[in-house]
């Protein structure tokens, strides 16, 4: 059995699948923040699940990005190059609320009289300038000891170049204060830019003490229940690691949460022979989404926490699975700007006060209301009809929207609509044409509590290939979590030009890097038969900042190859940026994904004979499709809805935690796994 | 046709998400450090009328400046002769630019059903442009032709394809050819992004649902802009204040303003500053007009997104030939000293009563800096970096130590590891600027101190640090803020061979050291009111010393305990308030220290 609990701010969330009988169960139970393992234990007798019987478990939270943004982690010291230590303070100086004289900038997680300095320096190629100075850590130590410092990290020029220094200093620190955990800057990453790394490992230091202590209790809880040897945590890149791993890099398990719809996305994209999705996960608050490839999700490494367009945010060199975000979700408010403009979000009425239909104290129009009003949503069936709405109060709460522009209620609500579409669309335009991709290539793969109801209006649009709707795509995120793999990254910077690097050269590196991944897979017990690497090197024009990745065959890379990587990165620019350029080309990263295949269930199909369109037939009203009118169009229960069956918008498909819109110009199909598959009537 | 109000307003998002996507192709693929590091660029779409409708900017410099570029080049060619796939260039600063010859407008004509729809255009700062220095500019140069190539709106583009003959041209006149030639590409391709976004609104939309988007989208701006700059009180605010020098001489010029806010709108008179001078630190009138509308920005809409329609209100009075509005062929290379003054008189003048919306005096000058040099590795180098220095305090908190000034915005300054790796340079530390400057209730932010070892043969350093001799202002009993100054350690030497504001091609050798510092910013209120926790802050994070703490803000605090002795402290702060004449404890203004 495989199980994958996700706790959240609200509720923890347990999903499991058995892989005997292809059954899928949920269970959902308060978060208890006082001591996060009650809400999980609790979902496991909810459940009823006979915990031994679990072959795999894997855990996702917003524990420590919790910790982070509520300032809940340690105090912490740094210790850092002479001459360097107010790096973290300085940052990267840059203002990007560039009109408001009144700007702050992000405070560091460490104050000036906690980063202290110690003599030593290399140079950009890790030769040694001036020898670390042993004395200068020792007494660093002791002034950590005596200011009852919980958490040290250590961040040196050209870390990356050369781990050196940090090793040794790591070393001392260990032997001084073994009470007090260390971060060192290369163990996180081999990445340039001292701001960043040095701001990464801090707030590593910064939540470990924290991360421990919660893994091992939650480990301690299922221990004692049974489990043995199984415990996976999700990392921002998408893959898991164990808590022991997870327990040394918290930083990496920051956005362990959102980035499992995504998985869940490659994966579905897999099964029905369509490599290349986006993912699109409406929810309360906001929009996400993400572009896959092949299969492969798309990682960046700049990742920032607490980032805003007009705020810099903390930068974390942590693979992250690359995540565009708007504020437009269900309960996001529209209002009248003071020029007279409709917006929708970013602020969101959440689940209290809620959108005025909930009628339990929310009286802001919301997008929620809006498609209530439009006859999209059936007030009746909401939650499967747990929370009756009140079609009154949407109408009250979107009054004034009406009044400002002078026109009726629903005109109103349409246009909310229309502009959350829109926004959606902006930022499924940003992760798919803005860089070079073309989404008639691509599936939308919709899910949230909100995906499937918009996701209809959005691919006549984009003009996607198709939109697929999973199954229960309200818990659709922590689905995902059930089919990751193992997957660990690995950065490092060694800047050279690509003419003059041997194909020996860059074999030597790789091979490096994938026996320290294999050591590393060892430790969280995989077989070497279970491992997969894949090579990837970001690579720019020389005289460029930017780089492109660029995928690098495996094994040993021949003289023949070269030219056809550097062939890859010309082609691979020019579909980002439109051109490509007759100047030397640079080597600046090289990447390492290494991943530890875990088996993963076969997902069930459904019984041919399975539905009935009659029985599925619920009911008709009068939906809302913008420029296509209002149209008297039938309204299907999902769950009864015959396979393989194939029908004619505009119609309606309803079930508890979702309701999918197809329009008058669309036909929508329902597969033999039971998802549903929206296209364009040609 | 849909021309419902929310479709206006959906085109008017898409525009701006055109303009932003703009903004992101041409860093991305923009060769320039300045471009892609910097972000000193803009970009942006214009009506058909060259009215700005979306911008996307770095840095509020440019802000709304592509109007201007686009106006000088529609009086240049007519419709007719435009075909999808044109793209023109100037980098005039008297007509079509509006700053200096490093700064290159491209603008292209978007075309839908065979009409000129919308002009997509941006801006951006060149490294390399010829002229007499590496840079293309420099603190001394007398005339524009010293400065570089010279761009007066011609075509560099024919329906999509270079014009060879310009592009041969460019090459054979700059010090770094791919590099520029880099940057027109990353610029060409920008404008294409543009001109995606704004056909396929035309596809999706129609043609007049874009004409009635962008005409709202402008009658919005100016209905905001009104709206804020009536929360103001009516009446006129002067301020005078001193620049350094023009690089060339020694004298100090005088510069002012008088803004007036009336029914009329916003009007910044600056009649009675300056004559044009001998060095390049002239502005020009549309440089003028720029500065004023970045300031005019943050006081009126600083969250509002930029179009032609919240400047309506603002308007530029003054006589030619000054400072501010200099004739052909003055010299304009490091013009944006001047635009910072620009703003920062009418910062001054109106801070009484916009303490609410802004600071008080920051370190004002971007303190621009090059090195450049042959080295035995890398070849021909130049390093073009601005600095980031102190920001003043405000009504209710410190200053901001080590944030890049008004004038710069999204703008990152560069890590020590890739300045290493790209040059010559060994950056031996990066750290606050905590010299005793700035004082007050709240005090100034600490600018920033940055050394350079030079590792090759020999470099040259040209560098312009304006505020070195007139300091950021303070206010309500603030002390003023500290200089920006550049230093030089010959090698060996412990002792500068030079300390000063501005330097044109100074020769450095192998082993020489470069100092560059930043300014703290103004302090606001009288210091001897700070809060004693504060200032205990500051002792134990090394800001100041136990000296600053006892002499400047009049509190006891032993500097190894960090204990506050309440009592020495009352009594301190008495002894130093009945020590000065009785005008001084009514709140004074600037004022400290003005040595």
């Amino acid at each position: 059995m495989r199980v994958a609990s996700d706790i959240g701010g609200t509720f923890t969330d347990l999903v499991y699948l058995d892989e005997a009988s292809g059954e899928l169960g949920v269970a959902k139970a308060s978060t208890t923040p006082a001591n996060f393992a009650e809400g999980v234990i609790e979902t496991f007798h909810k459940a009823d699940l006979n915990v031994p019987d679990t072959d795999f478990f894997v855990h996702g939270s917003t524990v420590i990005i919790n910790a982070l943004t509520e300032r809940k982690g340690v105090k912490t010291a740094l210790i850092t190059t002479k001459g360097f230590r107010d790096v973290l303070e300085i940052t990267r100086a840059n203002r990007p609320d560039l009109y408001n004289m009144y700007y702050t900038k992000p405070k560091p997680f460490v104050p000036r009289y906690l980063r202290l300095e110690v003599q030593e320096r290399l140079n950009y190629k890790g030769e040694v300038l001036d020898p670390l100075n042993e004395e200068d850590v020792a007494k660093a130590v002791e002034f950590c000891k005596k200011e009852g410092v919980e958490a040290i990290a250590v961040c040196f020029l050209h870390s990356y170049a050369d781990p050196s220094h940090e090793i040794r200093c790591g070393e001392i620190i260990r032997e001084l204060a073994p009470e007090i955990p260390v971060t060192v800057s290369h163990e996180i990453t081999q990445e340039w830019r001292e701001y960043e790394r040095t701001n990464t490992v801090v707030l590593n230091s910064y939540v470990l003490p924290i991360a421990q202590f919660y893994l091992d209790n939650l480990e301690n809880n299922l221990s004692g229940l049974g489990m043995d040897k199984v415990y996976h945590i999700m990392q921002s890149n998408g893959g898991t690691v164990t808590f022991d791993m997870g327990k040394r890099a918290p930083i990496n398990t920051v956005e362990s949460g959102p980035v499992a719809g995504v998985i869940g996305a490659a994966v579905i994209g897999k099964l029905i022979g369509e490599p290349n999705v986006i993912s699109f996960d409406v929810g309360g608050t906001t929009a996400k989404t993400s572009l896959v490839e092949n299969g492969n999700p798309r990682i960046t490494t700049e990742y920032k926490i607490e980032w805003r367009r007009d705020y810099a945010g903390y930068p974390i060199l942590a693979p992250t699975i690359d995540i565009v975000e708007i504020g437009a979700g269900g309960g996001s408010i529209a209002w009248v700007d003071n020029a007279g403009a409709l917006k929708v979000g970013p602020v969101s009425a959440g689940a209290e006060p809620g959108p005025a239909c909930y009628d339990i104290g929310g009286d802001k129009p919301t997008v929620t209301d809006a498609n209530v009003l439009a006859g999209r949503i059936n007030p009746e069936y909401f939650l499967g009809g747990e929370i009756p709405l009140s079609v009154e109060n949407a109408r009250k709460a979107m009054q004034p929207i009406g009044d400002s522009f002078g026109i009726s209620v629903e005109e109103a609500a349409m246009g909310v609509i229309r502009l959350a579409d829109a926004n959606m669309v902006n930022a499924l335009k940003l992760v798919s044409v803005r860089r070079g991709y073309d989404p008639r290539e691509f599936v939308l793969i919709a899910f949230g509590g909100g995906g499937a109801m918009h996701a209809g209006a959005l691919a006549r649009e984009l003009r996607v290939k198709k939109v697929l709707i999973p199954n229960e795509p309200a818990v659709f995120s922590a689905w995902g979590m059930l089919m990751t793999d193992l997957r660990q990254d690995f950065i490092r910077t060694t800047i050279r030009r690509a003419d003059q690097t041997e194909p020996s050269a860059l074999t030597g590196i790789f091979a490096e890097m994938e026996a320290n991944a294999m050591q590393n897979l060892e430790e969280q017990h995989v077989s070497e038969d279970r491992v997969m690497f894949q090579r990837y090197a970001d690579m720019r024009y020389m005289g460029q900042e930017h780089t492109v990745k660029v995928p690098i065959p495996g094994g040993q890379i021949t003289a023949e190859q070269m030219p056809e990587i550097n062939e890859r990165f010309h082609q691979l620019h020019e579909q980002s940026y439109t051109f490509r350029l007759d100047t030397l080309i640079q080597f600046v990263n090289y990447h390492l994904t290494a991943f530890g295949v875990v088996e993963k269930p076969e997902l069930k199909k459904l019984n041919g004979k399975q539905g009935n369109l009659e029985v599925a037939k619920k009911g008709q009203r009068s939906v809302n499709f913008d420029e296509l009118g209002f149209h008297s169009c039938p309204i299907y229960e999902r769950s009864l809805l015959p396979v393989g069956v194939s029908m004619q918008g505009p119609l309606v498909i309803e079930e508890p935690a979702a309701t999918t819109v197809v329009f008058p110009d669309q036909t929508v199909t329902r597969d033999d796994y039971g998802f549903l598959h929206i296209e364009m009537t040609d | 046709m849909n021309t419902d109000p929310f479709t206006q307003e959906i085109i008017g998002d898409t525009l701006r998400a055109s303009a932003e996507e703009m903004f992101l192709t041409l860093v991305r693929t923009s060769q320039s450090p300045i471009i892609y590091e910097v972000l000193d660029c803009a970009c942006g779409l214009t009506s058909p009328a060259g009215d700005l409708v979306a911008e996307a900017e770095g840095i509020p410099g440019f802000i709304g400046c592509l109007s201007f570029g686009v106006r000088s080049f529609l009086g240049k060619f007519g419709e007719d002769e435009m075909r999808p796939g044109d793209v023109f260039v100037t980098n005039d600063p008297y007509e079509g630019g509006g700053t200096h010859l490093s700064d290159v407008t491209l603008i292209m004509p978007i075309l839908f059903d065979g009409q000129v729809v919308a002009y997509a255009a941006n801006k951006a700062h060149w490294t390399e442009l010829g002229g007499m220095a590496a840079g293309s500019w420099t603190t001394d140069s007398t005339e524009i032709f010293q400065e570089g190539l010279q761009f007066p709106a011609i075509q560099l583009y024919r329906e999509g394809k270079p014009i060879v003959a310009l592009m041969d041209l460019i090459e054979a006149n700059v010090r770094l050819p791919s590099m520029t030639l880099g940057d027109i590409f990353a610029g060409v391709a920008s404008l294409r992004a543009g001109e995606r976004g704004v056909t396929g609104i035309c596809r999706k939309h129609g043609i007049s649902a874009l004409r009635a988007a962008m005409g709202t989208v402008l009658d919005r701006g100016q209905k905001y802009a009104w709206m804020r700059l009536k929360e103001l009180p009516s009446g006129t605010y002067t301020a005078e204040d001193w620049i350094d020098d023009d690089g060339i001489g020694d004298e100090p010029m005088r510069v002012c303003v008088a803004v007036t806010i009336d029914g009329e709108g916003f009007t910044a008179d600056f009649h009675g500053s300056a004559p044009q001078a001998v060095g390049p630190i002239n502005t020009t009138r549309i440089g003028l007009e720029v500065s004023c509308r970045e300031i005019f920005k943050a006081i009126v809409a600083p969250h509002y997104p930029n179009n032609e329609g919240i400047f309506r209100p603002l308007r530029v009075a003054c006589p030619d030939g000054t400072l501010f509005t200099a004739q052909r062929p003055a010299p304009v290379s490091t013009y944006w000293e001047t635009g910072a003054y620009v703003s920062d008189l009418i910062w001054q003048a109106l801070y009484p009563v916009a303490r609410n919306r802004l600071p008080v005096g920051h370190s004002l000058s971007i303190c621009g800096t090059i090195v450049s040099g042959v080295d035995e590795e890398r070849g021909q180098f130049v390093l073009v970096e601005p600095q980031a220095g102190g920001w003043g305090a405000t009504v209710d908190r410190d200053g901001e130590s080590g944030l890049v000034v008004a004038g710069d915005g999204e703008t990152y300054i560069m890590p020590a590891e890739v300045c290493e790796q790209r040059y010559p340079i060994l950056v031996e530390q990066f750290k606050f600027n905590t010299e005793s400057a700035g004082v007050g209730r709240f005090r100034g932010g600490f600018g920033l101190v940055r050394d350079y070892r030079v590792l090759c043969r020999q470099a040259e350093l040209t560098a312009t640090f304006g505020r070195h001799r007139f300091l950021p202002w303070g206010a309500d009993g603030g002390g003023n803020g500290s200089a920006n100054t550049i230093e030089v350690y010959p090698v060996g030497s412990d002792s500068p061979a030079i300390r000063q504001g501005k330097v044109a091609r100074y020769p450095l050798r192998r082993g020489d050291k470069v100092r560059l510092i930043t300014g703290v910013g103004g302090g606001y209120g009288d210091p001897l009111t700070r809060a004693p926790q504060l200032v205990r802050a500051d002792l134990r994070d090394g800001f100041i010393d136990a000296r600053d703490a006892r002499h400047r803000y009049g509190v006891a605090v032993d500097p190894d305990t960090l204990t506050i002795d309440e009592t020495a402290t009352g009594r301190l702060r008495q002894e130093k308030r009945g020590a000065r004449p009785e005008s001084e404890n009514e709140g004074r203004v600037g004022g400290d220290d003005e040595d």
